[in-house]
């Protein structure tokens, strides 16, 4: 597993500096932001002096050689916008997402577990068909619209919860409630697929003839083979959240780290834009080693000792065919399946 | 087949069911970085609540002119020397309770006895002489520095305690003007390094800024003049003009800024004059418009009253200058273009005879969401022109992208004739800070002049008095006859939510400076 990670970490380490190179020099190339700092009749000796104030009068290899120096002392500069350290800015609106996505994301999958579950009993009966429409429905209904659509209910008309802001309880309500949806809507059809499956599976058909109970045999085998695709979609839409929900936060005035990176771009303020995209970039890239560790703590045919020791073993039963391994799913049924395993996409 | 959990399987899930039961328990009530302070707590009576359209960037004294950061502390956390006042346009006495010159270069500041900042300190000529220094002689870069003075600096001298000298690097007879844009602060203030939260001499003084949530100010005990209505003062922001006007609706607060009738704030939105104008800037470098009768017939095509009544519901009104009534040296006789597509479709006709490119494309450059239905008014202006007989393509652009367009030096290969959609607002209340920009030969925000139009304004930069209003409308009535870079569209009116809980009259300065020390409770 060592090993595994090892290589999960050098591999993503390659396009964290790519974001971060490819962001420095893009943000650059989008115009002076002497423009957007100074008034319109600000003189030419005023743009220079701003320019050397910000370093921006020096050749871009001294920038981003400075700006490399500066991630090692974990300084990232101070935002030409309000003069206060970038870092400080992202890391304080960082913990805000966060908290946003992960309670978010709990709500959702808990939501789509048990939706996606109860639809899959019974394809195409009743209960099935209202989860999709609900599903797609909630997939596809445009954040700004609910949230508009939720202040004026449950804010105006019924006057229960707050229509902005970040005080008491009942602040989250609104922006988790919009944010949940999406999440809630593609989890749904993604667990339902899986269950569907899943159920049909033999050794579901064992379990049932051994006379295991309903919940034991949807808990218990079926739910945790469907939930590896879950997982990998779930990583997804977290990897979202946590790149910042920038319409609620802007909706809701939500201090997170979404709404200042659409600030700092608008702004050309480089410092922050950069500090943020940083943060960004290494909570994703920690958010997907821990997606792989968990989907291969999920499932042990993914897991690179199980997978070679797999191999091994179909090596020497000389395997049913090339590229494919027989062995046992984690409940001890025999099932076929590719040995080395996609994860799909995160 | 057991159906016992294995228990590697029972550790990992054991970690993420912890994991998530943390999270949830972090979520719990509270925001990271946020207190329950931050909603403005207190008694509704007690504590005035604004909610703005943005958090300011700064709190910087010397940075007041910038409308996110001077609407919270201009003439409320800190004051001016002079103070200008929005409806008569007269200048009134602030922390300076007399000024004079006699030859409009050297002026004399009296400066009032008794205020007190809010550290305390007393306030007196060395603060003064302290404040002009840090904000225009100094390299901080201070925004005000760029907006009202230029590169000259100013001379400085302390008569006495309480009276000032200062002294222009060439005849200024609206320096007292100029001086009202710059917000006094203490002698300690650094003079190197901008300051976030200022002390000030205002009615309220700076609780707290919780960054990307509030800022909280309480009423200054020491205030030299009368007390306000409202104990505390609790500042908000959101992005977005509905969210602002539900918070007016649901009663989360009582003062919203830069609403819009479409934000549904139905009889609490109150309009006001804002000094803004729109105008459409035409570039004579290229075909069509280095035919001034093309730039004639630009005007007589747009429909400005069917626009006003139809798009503004009749709030606006439509333009004939840059300035709105109220700005020294607007005319109040200058006529608004007439709207008449045929003598539109003559001009254009001549001009084609005359050799002129009319089928010339000209890109119609707007920023995007700079106000509210710029989008439609773009199209109906392209739609209007087009009748004409010109060729108007719409460029909608964001904001740092339309800067390149809106100041010099301009882009020299565009496809095309180039015709900005501009937003002027003149909050100094002298149109000098208009035409010298926007007119002028090389101005920042002049795609070009003449030298008889230079000279007119040259003529009214120095005058003073009636004089100067008479010039100033001279220079209009010259470019609306004879240079025609401009064709003006409206001026327009801003709207503020106001609770039913307190009494507050805007004026054109409310989008700039909220004085909250005008804010009473509702009777």
């Amino acid at each position: 597993m060592l090993t595994y990670l090892r290589k999960r970490i050098i591999a993503s380490a390659l396009p964290l500096i790519v974001v971060i190179v490819g962001v420095f020099a893009l943000a650059r190339m989008t115009g002076n932001p002497a423009a957007l700092y100074l008034p319109l009749n600000a003189t030419e000796t005023m743009r220079e002096e701003f320019a050397a104030r910000n370093g921006l009068d020096q050749p871009i290899w001294v920038q981003i050689a400075q700006y490399f120096g500066g991630i090692f002392r974990l300084d990232f500069g101070t935002s030409m916008r309000t003069g206060q350290d970038a870092a400080e800015m992202a890391l304080r609106a960082f913990p805000a997402t966060l908290q946003l996505a992960a309670t978010t994301m709990i709500i959702a999958i808990l939501l789509a577990v048990i939706v996606g579950s109860a639809a899959a009993m019974k394809p195409n009966g009743i209960l099935d068909r209202c989860s999709s429409f609900i599903s797609m429905t909630a997939a596809s209904i445009p954040d700004f619209w609910l949230a508009i659509v939720g202040i004026w209910v449950f804010a105006i008309t019924l006057g229960v919860v707050p229509t902005s802001g970040v005080v008491g309880a009942a602040a989250w309500f609104l922006p988790v409630a919009t944010l949940v949806m999406r999440p809630f809507g593609t989890l749904v059809q993604v667990i339902r697929g899986a269950m569907v499956s899943a159920l049909s599976e033999p050794y579901i058909k064992l379990a049932r003839s051994k006379g295991a109970t309903e919940y034991r045999v949807i808990a218990q085998h079926a739910l945790r083979n469907a939930a590896a695709p879950g997982l990998t979609v779930a990583g997804d839409l977290t990897v979202g959240l946590v790149n910042g929900a920038v319409v609620v936060e802007t909706i809701f005035g939500w201090p997170g780290i979404g709404k200042l990176m659409i600030d700092s771009i608008l702004q050309r303020d480089f410092a922050v834009l950069q500090a943020c995209v940083l943060l960004t970039a290494v909570a994703i890239f920690i958010l997907n080693i821990l997606i792989d560790v968990g989907y291969a703590l999920l499932d042990p045919r993914v897991r690179p000792s199980a997978g070679a020791r797999q191999r091994r073993k179909a090596r020497a039963a000389q395997g049913p065919t090339q590229g494919e391994d027989e062995h046992q799913n984690q409940n001890g049924a025999p099932v076929l399946v590719m040995a080395e395993t996609s994860k799909g996409s995160h | 087949m057991s159906h016992r959990t294995p228990r590697s399987h029972r550790i990992p899930l054991a970690l993420a069911a912890s994991a998530l039961l943390g999270t949830t328990a972090l979520s719990g009530c509270s925001v990271a970085n946020s207190e329950e302070a931050s909603s403005g707590s207190g008694a509704p009576s007690d504590t005035l609540r604004v909610v703005l359209q943005q958090e300011p960037p700064t709190l910087e004294a010397c940075e007041s002119n910038l409308t996110s950061t001077g609407v919270v502390i201009r003439s409320t956390i800190t004051e001016p020397f002079i103070e200008r006042n929005p409806t008569s346009g007269e200048l009134e006495p602030k922390l300076a309770t007399e000024w004079s010159s006699k030859d409009d270069k050297t002026w004399t500041l009296k400066l009032r006895e008794g205020v007190k900042f809010h550290d305390g300190s007393d306030f007196n000529a060395d603060d003064a002489i302290a404040t002009i220094d840090r904000a225009v002689n100094s390299k901080l870069g201070c925004n005000v520095e760029g907006y009202v003075f230029g590169d000259d600096d100013l001379k400085l001298k302390k008569v006495d305690d309480y009276t000032i000298e200062v002294t222009a690097a060439k005849k200024d007879p609206i320096l007292p003007l100029r001086l009202s844009f710059l917000e006094v602060v203490p002698k300690e203030t650094s003079a190197t390094e901008k300051v976030r939260e200022p002390i000030g001499t205002g009615p309220y003084q700076l609780a707290d800024w919780q960054a990307g949530q509030s800022i909280n100010a309480t009423a200054f005990a020491d205030y030299w003049g009368e007390a306000p209505a409202f104990k505390k003062a609790n500042y908000q922001w959101r992005s977005e003009g509905s969210v602002r006007a539900a918070m007016i609706t649901s009663g989360e607060a009582d003062i919203a800024t830069g609403l819009s009738p479409e934000d549904n704030i139905g009889d609490l939105g109150v309009s006001y004059p804002n000094n803004e104008t729109v105008a459409l800037r035409m570039h004579a470098d290229t075909a069509p418009f280095d035919d001034i009768r093309i730039r004639r017939a630009v005007n007589y095509a747009i429909d400005k009253e069917s626009i006003v009544a139809s798009l503004y519901g009749g709030r606006d009104k439509a333009a004939a200058q840059l300035v709105p009534s109220g700005v020294v040296g607007h005319s109040e006789d200058l006529p608004v273009w007439d709207f008449n597509l045929d003598k539109a479709k003559e001009l254009v006709a001549e001009a084609k005879a005359a050799g002129t490119d009319v089928s010339a494309p000209i890109n119609l450059v707007v920023r995007t969401a700079q106000f509210p239905k710029i989008q439609e008014l773009a199209q109906v202006i392209q739609e209007q022109l087009t009748q004409a007989g010109l060729t108007v393509n719409l460029k909608m652009l964001e904001t740092s992208q339309h800067l390149t367009y809106q100041v010099r030096p301009f882009p020299t290969k565009e496809d095309g004739a180039i015709m900005l959609m501009t937003q002027h607002g003149n909050q100094a209340g002298d149109a000098a800070f208009t035409v010298d920009q926007y007119m002028t030969s090389k101005g920042a925000q002049s795609a070009f002049g003449t030298p008889e139009l230079d000279k007119l304004i040259a003529a009214a930069d120095a005058a003073t008095g009636d004089d100067r209003q008479a010039a100033f409308e001279k220079v209009f009535k010259y470019q609306n006859d004879e240079v025609v870079q401009f064709a003006h569209i409206a001026h327009q009116t801003g709207m503020l939510g106001i609770s039913p809980s307190v009494a507050y009259e805007p004026n054109s300065s409310s989008g700039d400076e909220l004085r909250l020390a005008e804010v009473t409770q509702a009777k």
